[in-house]
C-alpha cells in the first residue's frame, strides 16, 4: 500500500511545475485601463490612442488623515465636545479653518483649527475626535500601448487593443514605461555590460543577452535608460542595485529609474533565442513593458508588448 | 449498499489553489486503512470558474483506480460519507481584534489561528497605533472575516464599544465580493453583545455573537470562537467563490479551513497518546507550527515563510550566511542566491541535488523562524498575576512560552521537504531545526493526508487515528538529546538499552557526536540514560533517567551536538552528520561505536 501511495504522490508533484511564462507573436493584445476610482474617462469607443494619451482622469481616496482632539482643544469632556463642533461629516476645510469653537463671554474663547485642507471623515461622538482626510489625490491612466479603444468602463476607464507580439518574463522591477526597443548585443549569450550603455539609450528601451552586470544596470539607470530586458541577473547584484533584499516576489512599485525585466532566471542564463530574435526583430520601434511581478497565485509576470 | 457499508466509506477531499486531492479511506479485515488516493487541478480559476469540476474529476479519477462508483449523475455518490477542507484563495483571511493587546486581542488571535486562519492584522486599544490607522488598515486589507473580542464578562463596555465602532467607521469590505457582508464574530464581554449588535450595521455586517474568549482574566474559551469562525466560514466565505455554492450542498458535514483540520487530528493524536507533541508544516509560501502542550492547543503561521514563493523571505529575515551555514557542501553566495531567486520564481518540482540541499538548508531556518514566533503564541496567559516565591526562580511552569524541547515527547516533521527526502535527510533536518532535547519521537506525515484524516475525526475517530498511525506518520525514530555544552570530545552520556527479547546495548556518545542505534520501526525498549556532570536528559542535571522508547527507520538517534546546537564552519562536520544517519539506517550490523 504504502509504495502505491508514494508512486501517486510522485506522480501528483509533476503537476504543480511552474506555468510556462507566455510567448505569442502576431496576437491580439487587451489591456483594461482604469483608475481605482471614479473618473472622467477622456476617450471614446474606437478612438485610436498611443501609449501616451491620457484615457482617464480622476481622484482616489486620500490616505492622509489627521486625527484632530477637539475636547483637548476646547478644553471639554469629549462626550461634550459634540456641541462645538461647527462642521458636519462630508464638509470641506482649508487649513486653520476653524472647525469647533467653544465661546466664552467672560474669557478667551477656545478654537479648534483644521490642520489641513480636506474635508471631514468623521466625528467620534464618544471620544470627542474628528479626523479630517487630505484632498484626494488626482490620479490619471495612460494608455500604455498603442492601439484602438474597444470599450469603456464608464467613469473608470478604457479597454485598448492593438496587434502585437506579447513576451511575458519571469521576474521584473519596476512599473510601467514605453520606449524604443535598442539591441546592445550581439547574440543572446552575450552579456550587457556597462560598455555598451551609451548615452544615446536615455529613455529608450536596452536588450541585454544572457546578462546584465551590477555595473552596467547602475550606468543605465544613471543615463536615464526606461527599462532593460536581459535573459538573467545575479541575485546578489539586483539585491545590492535595490539596496534591499527582494523577499516576497511581490514588485511593480521599486522607485530605482528603470524598469528591469529578466527572461529566464537568476545566474547566467542565455536570453532564449526565439525571445532574442523577436526582441531584434522590433529593433528601433515603441515598445511598452511592465516590470510588475506577483509570484503567489494568480500570478503575474512582467510582459513585454512589441506592437505590429 | 446498506447505511452501515456507507458509514465505513469516507471520500475525503482536501482542496488547496492547485491541487484537489481525494482519499478514499474504508474498512478492511485489516482495519482501517486508505484504499487509494487520487489527484486534479483545482478549477476555482479561469478558465473553469467552478471547484467541483476539479473535484469531480479528482473523484471519479479515484473511484476508477479502486474500482468503485464514487461519483453519481450529480455530485458524489451516495455510497460513501463525504468530507471536504479547503484552502482556496489562500486560506481564510482573518482581522481580530480586542481591547488589550496581550489579553483579550492575544486570547482572540489564538483562536482565529486554531481555526486555521491568515491573520492579516491584530487591532486593539492600547496598541501604539492612532485610530485612524487602524481605520486605514481595515479598509486596505480586506478580510473574509472580523474576530472581534474584548473585556471579560461583567467587565469593560466602553472600550469594546469603541472597537466595534472603529470597524464601523472602518466600513470594512471582505475580500471577495464586495457586495456581500462581512462576516464579525462577536466574542467579548457577553454583557455588550447587543450594544455591538447595534453598533455594526446588520446592512454591512453579518454579525454573530459567541462566548467570550476570554470570560474571565484567568481562563480562556476559545472553543465557542473557533466554532462560529467555521459556521462563517462556510455560510459566508467559501460560498462566494465558483462552484462552492454546489460542494456545500454535497458534503455531509461542513467545509472546514485545511488548517484547522490538520490541526484537530493534530490535537487528537496527542490527546490519545497523552503526549506533548510540536508540529511543523513548511509549504510553498507558509510556515506552519502547531504545539499540543498539557492539552492546550496552539496553532501560529509566518506567512510568506515557504520553501518556493516565500523562500527568497526566509534570506531576507535569517539572511543568506545563516541559511549557508547549513550547506554541507562548499557553495558560494551568488549561486546559493540564485538558486533562491530561481525557486522563487520558478517553483521546480524536480530541483536539482544542488537546489535541493539549499531548499533544506532553508527549511532549517524557516522552522526555526517559525518556532520562534510560535512561543510568543503558545503562551501561558497574561495578565494572570503570578505569586512566585523563591522556589519559583527556576520554574519552568513560569515561563512566558509553554512550548519546551525537552517536554516534547512527540515532534513531527510535514511537508514536501520531509516526504520526498530519504528518510535520513528528513531525520536530519528535523533534528536540526528543532533542535529536541530530552527523549522525543520523531515523525513525518509522508503521504500529505492530515487534513482528510482532520475531516474524519469527527465522523469516525477510531478510523482517523489508526489511519494516521499506521499509514499517515512515519516514524523515524526516537531522538535522546541532553541539554548541555562541554568540551567536543569528552563523554556527553552513558546509556543502556535493553530490547524485549532480554538483548542488552552499552554505548557512551561525547559532545559534538551524533550516533544512531538499531532499534526497529516500532520496536520497544527500556532506555536508561545517564548524562555526565552539566548534562540534562530532562530530569535534571546529571540524574539518570529510565524511560520506554520506541524504534523507528532510523532507529534510535543519539544526539549530542550540544543545545543550542552550533553549526560547525567545517563542512567536513556537517557531512559528517548526514553520513552518519545516512549509512546508520536501519541494518543488522548497524550498532556503531558500541562499547
Amino acid at each position: 500500500m504504502a509504495s502505491s501511495l508514494q508512486l501517486e504522490i510522485e506522480e501528483l508533484s509533476e503537476m504543480s511545475y511552474a506555468e510556462r511564462v507566455r510567448f505569442q507573436e502576431n496576437t491580439s493584445v487587451r489591456k483594461v485601463r482604469r483608475i481605482p476610482a471614479q473618473g472622467q474617462v477622456l476617450v471614446s469607443k474606437g478612438d485610436r490612442v498611443s501609449p501616451e494619451t491620457i484615457v482617464v482622469r480622476g481622484t482616489v481616496f486620500n490616505p492622509e488623515i489627521h486625527e484632530v482632539k477637539v475636547y483637548v482643544r476646547l478644553g471639554v469632556d469629549p462626550t461634550e465636545a459634540g456641541k462645538y463642533v461647527l462642521k458636519e461629516k462630508g464638509d470641506e476645510v482649508k487649513k486653520d479653518e476653524v472647525i469647533a469653537i467653544n465661546r466664552s463671554f467672560l474669557g478667551r474663547s477656545k478654537v479648534c483649527r483644521s490642520p489641513i485642507d480636506g474635508s471631514i471623515e468623521t466625528f467620534s461622538k464618544s471620544s470627542g475626535r474628528v479626523f479630517i482626510r487630505g484632498k484626494p489625490i488626482p490620479v490619471e491612466v495612460k494608455a500604455h500601448i498603442p492601439g484602438t479603444v474597444v470599450d469603456t468602463i464608464p467613469g473608470e476607464g478604457a479597454i485598448v487593443e492593438c496587434k502585437a507580439s506579447l513576451i511575458e518574463g519571469t521576474f521584473g522591477i519596476g512599473g510601467e514605461t514605453v520606449g524604443e526597443l535598442v539591441t546592445a548585443v550581439d547574440k543572446p549569450d552575450e552579456a550587457l555590460t556597462t560598455d555598451l550603455i551609451k548615452d544615446g539609450h536615455k529613455g529608450k528601451i536596452i536588450v541585454g543577452g544572457s546578462f546584465v552586470t551590477l555595473d552596467a544596470l547602475r550606468e543605465a539607470a544613471r543615463i536615464g535608460v526606461n527599462g532593460i530586458i536581459t535573459g538573467a541577473m545575479d541575485q546578489k547584484d539586483l539585491t545590492s542595485f535595490l539596496g534591499y533584499e527582494i523577499g516576497p516576489g511581490i514588485t511593480g512599485k521599486e522607485k530605482t529609474g528603470l524598469t528591469l525585466i529578466i527572461t529566464e532566471g537568476f545566474g547566467i542564463d542565455p536570453m532564449e533565442e526565439r525571445t532574442f530574435n523577436l526582441l531584434e526583430s522590433h529593433e528601433g520601434k515603441q515598445t511598452s513593458i511592465d516590470g510588475s511581478t506577483q509570484i503567489r497565485a494568480r500570478m503575474l509576470r512582467p510582459e513585454i508588448v512589441l506592437p505590429l | 449498499m446498506s447505511s452501515n457499508d456507507k458509514n465505513e466509506l469516507y471520500l475525503i477531499l482536501d482542496i488547496d489553489d492547485l491541487q484537489t486531492k481525494a482519499v478514499l479511506i474504508d474498512r478492511a479485515a485489516g482495519g482501517y486503512g486508505i484504499r487509494g488516493t487520487s489527484q486534479a487541478h483545482t478549477t476555482v480559476d479561469p478558465p473553469s470558474l467552478d471547484v467541483t469540476v476539479g473535484v469531480e474529476k479528482a473523484t471519479r479519477d479515484l473511484g476508477g483506480s479502486v474500482g468503485k462508483e464514487l461519483w453519481g449523475t450529480d455530485g458524489p455518490s451516495k455510497a460513501s460519507r463525504f468530507l471536504c477542507s479547503s484552502s482556496t484563495g489562500g486560506s481564510l483571511y482573518m482581522m481580530v481584534a480586542g481591547v488589550i493587546s496581550m489579553i483579550s486581542a492575544e486570547s482572540a488571535q489564538r483562536a482565529a489561528l486554531g481555526a486555521g486562519a491568515v491573520l492579516i492584522d491584530v487591532f486593539s486599544r492600547d496598541y501604539p497605533r492612532q485610530e485612524f490607522e487602524m481605520v486605514e488598515i481595515m479598509r486596505s486589507l480586506k478580510p473574509d472575516m472580523f474576530l472581534l473580542a474584548g473585556g471579560t464578562d461583567g467587565g469593560a463596555v466602553l472600550q469594546v464599544l469603541e472597537m466595534a465602532r472603529l470597524i464601523s467607521t472602518a466600513d470594512v469590505r471582505p475580500r471577495f465580493g464586495s457586495e456581500y457582508k462581512l462576516p464579525v464574530i462577536y466574542a467579548g464581554n457577553i454583557e455588550a453583545r447587543k450594544q455591538v449588535s447595534d453598533v455594526l450595521s446588520s446592512e454591512r455586517y453579518a454579525t454573530k455573537a459567541v462566548d467570550n474568549v476570554r470570560p474571565v482574566i484567568e481562563r480562556e474559551n476559545l472553543g465557542p470562537a473557533k466554532e462560529a469562525i467555521y459556521d462563517s466560514f462556510m455560510q459566508h466565505v467559501i460560498i462566494h467563490s465558483p462552484g462552492y455554492n454546489k460542494l456545500v450542498n454535497w458534503v455531509d458535514e461542513p467545509i472546514v479551513p485545511t488548517q484547522a483540520a490538520i490541526g484537530r487530528i493534530l490535537y487528537a493524536y496527542a490527546m490519545e497518546r497523552k503526549v506533548n507533541l510540536l508540529a511543523v508544516d513548511i509549504g510553498g509560501a507558509t510556515t506552519d507550527v502547531y504545539s499540543i502542550y498539557d492539552g492546550i492547543f496552539n496553532r501560529s503561521l509566518n506567512a510568506d515563510i515557504g520553501l518556493t514563493y516565500g523562500i527568497s523571505n526566509i534570506m531576507k529575515i535569517a539572511g543568506v550566511q545563516n541559511i549557508m551555514r547549513w550547506i554541507p557542501n562548499e557553495m558560494d553566495e551568488r549561486e546559493v542566491r540564485n538558486i533562491i531567486g530561481n525557486m522563487m520564481i520558478m517553483q521546480p518540482t524536480s530541483p536539482t541535488s544542488s537546489e535541493t540541499l539549499v531548499q533544506r538548508a532553508a527549511a532549517r531556518e524557516a522552522i526555526r523562524l517559525a518556532v520562534e514566533h510560535h512561543k510568543k503564541i503558545a503562551s501561558r496567559l497574561k495578565g494572570v498575576s503570578l505569586k512566585r516565591t523563591i522556589a519559583d526562580i527556576f520554574n519552568q511552569a513560569l515561563e512566558p512560552s509553554y512550548l519546551d524541547m525537552m517536554k516534547t515527547q512527540v515532534a513531527i516533521g510535514r511537508g514536501k521537504v520531509f516526504s520526498q527526502s530519504q528518510t535520513s535527510d528528513a531525520t536530519l533536518l528535523l533534528l536540526d531545526a528543532l533542535q529536541p532535547e530530552g527523549v522525543t519521537e520523531m515523525m513525518i506525515d509522508r503521504f500529505s493526508v492530515m487534513p482528510h484524516l482532520g475531516m474524519l475525526l469527527k465522523e469516525n475517530s477510531k478510523a482517523a487515528l489508526e489511519v494516521l498511525s499506521k499509514e499517515c506518520l512515519l516514524r523515524l525514530g526516537t531522538c535522546v538529546a541532553p541539554r548541555g555544552r562541554t568540551n567536543h570530545g569528552e563523554v556527553a552520556m552513558r546509556l543502556r538499552l535493553t530490547k524485549a527479547d532480554g538483548a542488552m546495548i552499552e554505548n557512551e556518545v561525547s559532545f559534538g557526536e551524533l550516533k544512531v542505534l538499531s532499534l526497529h520501526d516500532g520496536e520497544k525498549a527500556r532506555l536508561e540514560v545517564m548524562p555526565k556532570r552539566g548534562f540534562n536528559i530532562g530530569i535534571g542535571r546529571g540524574k539518570t533517567l529510565e524511560a520506554d522508547v520506541v524504534g523507528g527507520e532510523m532507529g534510535l538517534i543519539l544526539d549530542a551536538r550540544g543545545r543550542p546546537l552550533n553549526v560547525p564552519a567545517e563542512k567536513d562536520t556537517l557531512a559528517k552528520w548526514v553520513d552518519t544517519l545516512t549509512h546508520g539506517q536501519q541494518s543488522p550490523a548497524r550498532d556503531r561505536g558500541v562499547v
